[in-house]
């Protein structure tokens, strides 16, 4: 959405607010207001704004001249440990005899390249990936908006322009809306109105963010090279013998295609009939429709083997051509009455809606790679394999709600909402959600009248519940998977189901109470609110890890039971309100915290499968979601540990991490596991400082958050135990254990490990942060005269920073926030994080607001 | 008012949509509206066979990675196999592990569904009785083979027979091999009378399981359950059926339907699928969607020789080496260690000088997707069936002779190229002989453990081969996988893990 575009944003806090949207607002209710024409001249803005922005951090790894002292030190401790009588010092003309090789081949295991020890390295390039990626994008937003009303029509137009190129080369998006929102009233008793935002995006991603993506392999490609990069390992250069086998990531930005384009209809029609002054019958139909279409090509010049690339050229060209059209259909139709007498106010809402959602989805991939790979479409395959398919879900929902208040003072209000899913089974599809609140102005008692220092002061409390029906279409269904064998060489179908059916899956909810106190103090010098909850989901919708005797890992059930509390401060103080000078603060800080207290039947806790090795984080009663599960590492193994019986996993040696033996039974394996943390933040935080002289006004930002912690897999990449010499690896790792004499930081361990590695602290990481999120110096002008006629109402320059500055202890990747793959590897365990991820930019603009 | 008995006319009207609620899934079948026409059973039947596409990977992981033939250490020690070839202890969530269990037991609920759709509506769906008797006598050996190759690799599992619903499966507990075995024997009955012979099959059907294969499985039953107990709770039961298990490969070999090929390599020839040294085999082909190839041809092939060849990477990651002593076994002269194993190669300027299991690669074939080789795995062929019987006749079967024994092993021998014949074969030399003729296929680490020589050949083989020092102790418990962490944690208390781990 257009920021331009909006009127108002509002955050639904309470939970009989939010009770009224039903499922909707499981997650909460963000209220946007479009803008509408005001009646009046009619207004005609532009708003632009042109900048640049690049990567706020890079990750620290190796650089080439460590990458080569670790590799060193590695071959030389492989090439001791390969038999007896080898030796460091031996040359590599005197490994290469005793092995047996000719004269010019080498074993990389156990040789180095001599080159590497050579003065000026002759041949061979020290490559930085990051800044061979990276660059500096340039973002350009252009918007028109006009507006107006007379009495019987009131409407607001604008179209918008952006342009944004990436911080990362091949990375770009293009993006055009509009939107009109129109309001006819022909008589007293009836209007209509139509809202219509058409958007159209193109996107150009060759793969960026994620696990085996682009980011991902220039993190971790080697930084030595016998080639430049961009043409390391693609076209017709061969591989370098020492590096990762990985093509050039920076060839794959140039050459990969990605392109996403997008367009969206968000339309809204609604008619409202004013059966009496005070009584209303409106309806309203939303139509959200949104058509996708993605084509991929990855050509074979940048893939693969350089054998390979010229025996079956063509053979591993890639493209792909996906297309999904997903529609969302409202209907909503509300009885609305208001009564006021005396000091009694009452307003009543009697409504029902119904929701209809299909996703429909196709995609051709090609097979068997092209015929010739200049044609980038799907044309040029050998042969193609197409897919399609469809699922639909219905909502159907009943509310009613009563609001009364009396002299002002004293709010109630109550709501019922019922609501039936076709996504749950035959005999659970329905559920009630009541909700009831209550609000008292204390500021307006005359009680409170002689506390002049206060001038506003409302409690607020209430209680609400909601449902979540945020599950797959169909789940609780047995499904036919198809499951194909071969027969004298020829496929034959097979069907079985693929699932264990659930009839009786039913609502998820949440039951949230929550205490509010508003106030204003000082002549609302000083206003702020604060709110504290405490909500119970239950009947959670948890994929129940099943025992694998039933022939399934998991189905899907209401299992368990999470508590979650919290509270939220907001203070905006005005501490100067001069005409010429003002200067304001505001800070807001939550604290969330939840832990689980209630799993399927007696089970005290689940297991977070991983993508990757054992699990590393849990569900257990009485701790919080997802919870990090790992061996804690405690520094580094010394030969005196070893001898005095340290427990130890595997064949553990001096040199290699120290790990904690939590269950005391004298060796190291999953079974030590602990909780060491979990993902979410306990407290996130902003502040911002408004100040305002004659035409200038300055605002910055910070923002931060505490006590989260992050599990990174990017570290599996970078840094794990056992990795090779040829991956490069992250720079605190300069610090490593060398010697009983030089054993480094006492974080990471020796170079050459060959014990294996169990799931440790190694990878954990505190995602506190904070930083200077945005800094906007502005310049205003009012009723600028251009010659003697035209006037522009205001004109505004401005300048903003964004991202400037900050700090966070995240230095196993580039953003404490960083979410881009699923690290359970199962979409039944949705478990965000980071193993590849971009940084955030640091971005500079220039704008220009004017309005006629 | 008029508007308001327009808004309960609209309210009423999309009332009457709570049918809508009843959504019935658009592109894919629902288990309500299946299992009604003969079609759907044997959709339901190719189902089961589909879940013994992982057989040949996983013995080439459990079983021939475990055992003596390999040294596959890795570097760094971290690959999955590392732990199986070494002897790690902390392998109850190994992915091969962990891999046997949940497919095995997908495949036991998929023949426990269908046995049961087809007792509900069999005679009315399939109104062959023929038809349908075989149709269930496969679904029947396909359930044996699951259970049979669990046993194996875990010893005590849960005897799960019907379909169960999860809280059912929280206290089925692991059952008492015995158990197991009883049913696997049940099933194997009534698929032999129920099965024909391979030739009887219409040539669209030569890939399901015939009589005689059940009959093989039936005597390698009673073998195994021969084998020394080991003082685990694995697949041997001491229970000296030998004669038992003769029996049954008698009425292979009687059968005609079976013999020898004159050479080696043309048993695994791409071209030469199912020849008559083929008693069971799992089928694979290219070119479908969804594939239905095979993956097992490169499981033990390094990526970077198909890389030096010039061929796309396949996805067996690093180098397995076949062990110095296997290697040191063949004679000179012999062709089954030039069919079956890559001494090295170079790639670039980096040369490799280990060997490794190129068995099932035909370099002609490699397939565009890597997960879609076109050739068969053989499971049982004719010379295992001979060399099993022989082995039973050394441990004692009344009615036979030493001669057929040395027969049996000169036969093979000679195909191999090896000239030398060999008398008074013993029961090492014969297990020599196995090893040697099977490499690649898995059945070493089974041979190990039915002798009862496991625990002294393999402490004596790491000491002498793990030149590295990367493998840990021996012990006898490791005859049997630990069971995935998985099911101890998800029911505690419900199984006990095996000891050792």
């Amino acid at each position: 959405m257009n920021p331009n575009d909006i009127e108002s944003v509002e955050v639904l806090k309470d939970a009989s607010a939010a009770a009224i949207y039903g499922s909707r607002a499981a997650n909460g209710v963000v209220l946007i207001t479009t803008k509408r024409g005001k009646s009046g001249q009619a207004k005609v803005s532009l708003n632009s704004y042109v900048g640049m922005s690049e990567a706020y951090k890079k990750l620290d790894m190796l650089n080439g001249e460590e990458w080569i002292d670790r590799a060193v030190e590695m071959i030389n401790a492989q090439w001791e440990a390969s038999g007896t009588g080898r030796l460091a010092s031996q040359s590599n003309a005197e490994r290469r005899k005793i092995l047996g090789l000719a004269d010019g081949t080498y074993n990389t295991s156990y040789m180095y390249d001599d080159r590497w020890l050579e003065p000026g390295r002759p041949g061979l390039y020290l490559i930085n990936w990051q800044d061979e990626a990276y660059r500096k994008g340039v973002i350009q937003n252009y918007q028109v908006a006009a507006s107006g009303a007379t009495e019987f029509v009131n409407y607001y137009v604008s179209g918008n322009y952006l342009n944004q190129q990436g911080i990362v080369k091949g990375l770009d998006y293009k993006n055009y809306t509009a939107r009109a929102n129109v309001e006819v009233k022909p008589n007293k008793k009836i209007a209509f109105g139509l809202n219509l935002a058409p958007t159209y995006s193109i996107g150009n991603d060759p793969g960026v963010e994620g696990k085996d993506n682009i980011m991902h392999q220039i993190y971790s490609m080697s930084p030595v090279q016998d080639h430049p990069a961009g043409t390391v390992n693609v076209f017709d250069n061969e591989k370098y013998p020492w590096s990762t086998s990985t093509n050039d990531p920076i060839a794959k930005l140039n050459y990969y295609i990605g392109e996403t384009k997008i367009s969206r209809l968000l339309g809204t029609v609604y008619g409202q009939y004013n059966i009496l002054d005070n009584f209303n019958f409106k309806t309203t139909v939303n139509l959200d429709q949104t058509d996708s279409r993605s084509n991929r090509f990855q050509p074979y010049t940048v893939g693969g083997t350089l054998a390979n690339r010229t025996n079956n050229p063509n053979q591993a060209t890639y493209g792909s051509n996906s297309v999904y059209r997903k529609q969302t259909f409202v209907n909503e139709n509300t009885l609305n009455y208001h009564l006021n007498f005396d000091k009694h106010d009452i307003t009543a809402l009697l409504g029902q809606a119904y929701n209809f959602d299909k996703l429909e989805t196709s995609s051709i991939t090609s097979q068997g790679g092209y015929t010739n790979s200049s044609i980038t479409t799907l044309n040029g395959a050998v042969a193609t394999v197409a897919s399609t398919g469809a699922t639909q879900s219905v909502l159907l929902s009943y509310f009613g709600r009563v609001q009364y208040a009396y002299d002002g003072k004293y709010l109630l209000s109550g709501s019922i909402r019922r609501d039936g899913s076709s996504r749950f089974g035959s005999n659970t599809k329905w559920g009630w959600f009541p909700s009831l609140s209550m609000g008292w102005r204390l500021s307006q008692e005359s009680f409170m009248k002689p506390v002049t220092f206060i001038n506003e002061l409302k409690l607020r409390g209430s209680y609400g519940e909601s449902g979540n029906n945020n599950i797959g279409d169909y789940s609780s269904i047995a499904l036919l998977g198809f499951y194909n064998y071969s027969s004298n060489g020829l496929s034959v179908s097979g069907q079985a189901p693929s699932n264990i059916i659930n009839p009786d899956l039913r609502w998820e909810k949440s039951r949230t109470y929550d205490v509010g106190l508003d106030f204003g103090l000082l002549g609302s010098r000083i206003t702020g609110s604060f709110d504290w909850y405490t909500r119970k989901s239950s009947d959670l919708l948890l994929n129940v890890p099943s025992m694998l005797s039933t022939g399934f890992s998991s189905y899907l059930d209401n299992a368990g039971e999470v508590k979650s509390k919290g509270w939220d401060l907001e203070i905006t103080s005005h501490q100067v309100r001069k005409a010429d000078f003002s200067w304001s603060t505001s800070f807001n800080i939550s604290h969330n915290s939840n832990k689980v207290t209630k799993l399927d039947g007696e089970q005290k806790e689940i297991l977070i499968p991983s993508s990757f090795d054992i699990q590393h984080s849990l569900l257990r009663i009485g701790e919080p979601m997802y919870s990090i599960y790992v061996v804690k590492q405690d520094g580094i193994l010394t030969q005196a540990d070893i001898d005095a019986g340290a427990a130890l996993y595997g064949s553990q040696k001096a040199g290699d991490p120290k790990y904690v033996d939590a269950n005391g039974d004298g060796v190291i394996d999953a079974n030590d596991r602990v909780i060491v943390g979990h993902p979410n933040p306990s407290y996130v935080w902003g502040i911002t400082n408004n100040f305002k002289y004659k035409n200038f006004d300055l605002s910055f930002m910070f923002q931060g958050q505490n006590g989260g912690h992050i599990y990174s897999l990017l570290g599996r990449a970078l840094g794990r135990t056992g990795q090779g010499s040829s991956d490069n690896a992250l720079g605190f790792y300069r610090d490593r254990w060398r010697s009983e004499e030089d054993p480094g930081e006492g974080r990471v361990g020796k170079a050459y490990s060959t014990f294996g590695r169990i799931k440790n602290t190694d990878w954990l990481y505190s995602s506190d942060y904070w930083r200077l999120r945005n800094v906007t110096l502005g310049y205003n002008i009012k009723d600028l005269k251009l010659g003697s006629q035209s006037k522009l109402s205001l004109v505004r320059l401005f300048v903003t920073l964004e991202n400037f500055w900050g700090k966070d202890k995240y230095d196993g990747g580039v953003n404490p926030e960083s979410s881009n793959t699923n690290l359970s590897g199962s979409s039944d365990y949705p478990e965000a994080g980071d193993y590849g991820g971009l940084a955030i930019p640091k971005t500079v603009t220039f704008g220009l607001n004017v309005n006629f | 008012m008029k508007k308001l008995s327009l808004f309960f006319l609209i309210a009423g009207l999309l009332g009457s949509c709570k049918m809508d609620l009843n959504q019935q899934p658009i592109s894919s079948a629902t288990s309500d509206t299946y299992f009604k026409t003969a079609n759907d059973f044997i959709q339901g039947l190719n189902a089961i066979y589909n879940s013994t596409r992982g057989y040949p990977d996983r013995l080439m992981n459990l079983s021939e990675t475990r055992s003596d033939n390999l040294y596959a250490v890795s570097d760094g020690g971290v690959r999955d196999w590392e732990g199986i070839n070494s002897f790690h202890k902390t392998i109850a969530s190994n992915p091969y592990v962990i891999e046997a269990w949940q497919t095995n037991f997908n495949g036991i609920f998929r023949v426990n569904n269908y046995l049961e759709q087809l007792a509900a509506n069999g005679s009315t769906a399939i109104i062959d009785e023929s038809l349908r008797n075989r149709m269930e006598g496969e679904a029947r050996f396909l359930r044996a083979f699951f259970y049979f190759d669990l046993i194996r690799y875990f010893g005590k599992v849960p005897r799960i027979d019907k379909v169960v619903s999860a809280s059912q499966a929280k206290s089925i507990g692991r059952s008492n091999v015995e158990e197991l075995y009883a049913l696997i024997i049940e099933d194997l009955n009534k698929a032999i009378n129920a099965l024909p012979a391979p030739s009887a099959y219409a040539a669209a059907d030569k890939g399901r399981v015939n009589k005689y294969a059940a009959r093989m499985l039936l005597g390698l039953v009673y073998m195994t359950r021969s084998g020394p107990s080991l003082g685990v709770e694995g697949a041997g039961l001491n229970s000296n059926e030998w004669g038992k298990a003769v029996e049954q490969f008698n009425e292979v070999i009687n059968s005609n339907e079976f013999s020898l090929l004159t050479s080696y390599n043309s048993i695994f020839d791409y071209g030469n699928e199912r020849n008559k040294e083929v008693i069971f085999n799992i089928e694979y082909s290219s070119g479908a969607n969804p594939v239905v190839g095979a993956t097992f041809p490169w499981v033990l092939v390094p990526d970077n020789w198909f890389n030096s060849l010039g061929l796309a990477t396949q996805g067996g990651l690093t180098i397995r080496p076949v062990s110095d002593d296997l290697l040191k076994l063949y004679d000179t002269g012999d062709s089954r260690k030039t069919f079956s194993i890559q001494q090295g190669y170079i790639y670039g300027n980096v040369a490799e000088t280990r060997s490794f299991v190129k068995k099932f690669v035909d370099l002609t074939k490699v397939p565009a997707n890597r997960m879609d080789w076109p050739i068969n795995y053989i499971v049982f062929r004719y010379s295992d069936l001979l060399l099993l019987k022989a082995e039973c006749i050394l441990n004692g079967t009344s009615g036979n002779i030493q001669t057929d024994v040395d027969a049996v092993v000169n036969q093979i021998r000679k195909r191999a190229g090896l000239t030398t014949e060999l008398t008074n074969v013993t029961k090492s030399q014969l297990m020599d002989e196995r090893r040697r003729e099977f490499i690649g296929e898995g059945v070493r680490w089974f041979d190990l453990i039915r002798s009862g020589s496991v625990e002294s050949v393999m402490k004596a083989w790491i000491r002498k081969e793990d030149v590295a020092k990367q493998m840990l102790d021996f012990q006898v418990n490791y005859v049997l996988y630990p069971v995935p962490q998985s099911e101890l944690d998800n029911s505690p208390g419900l199984y006990t893990q095996n000891p050792g781990y």
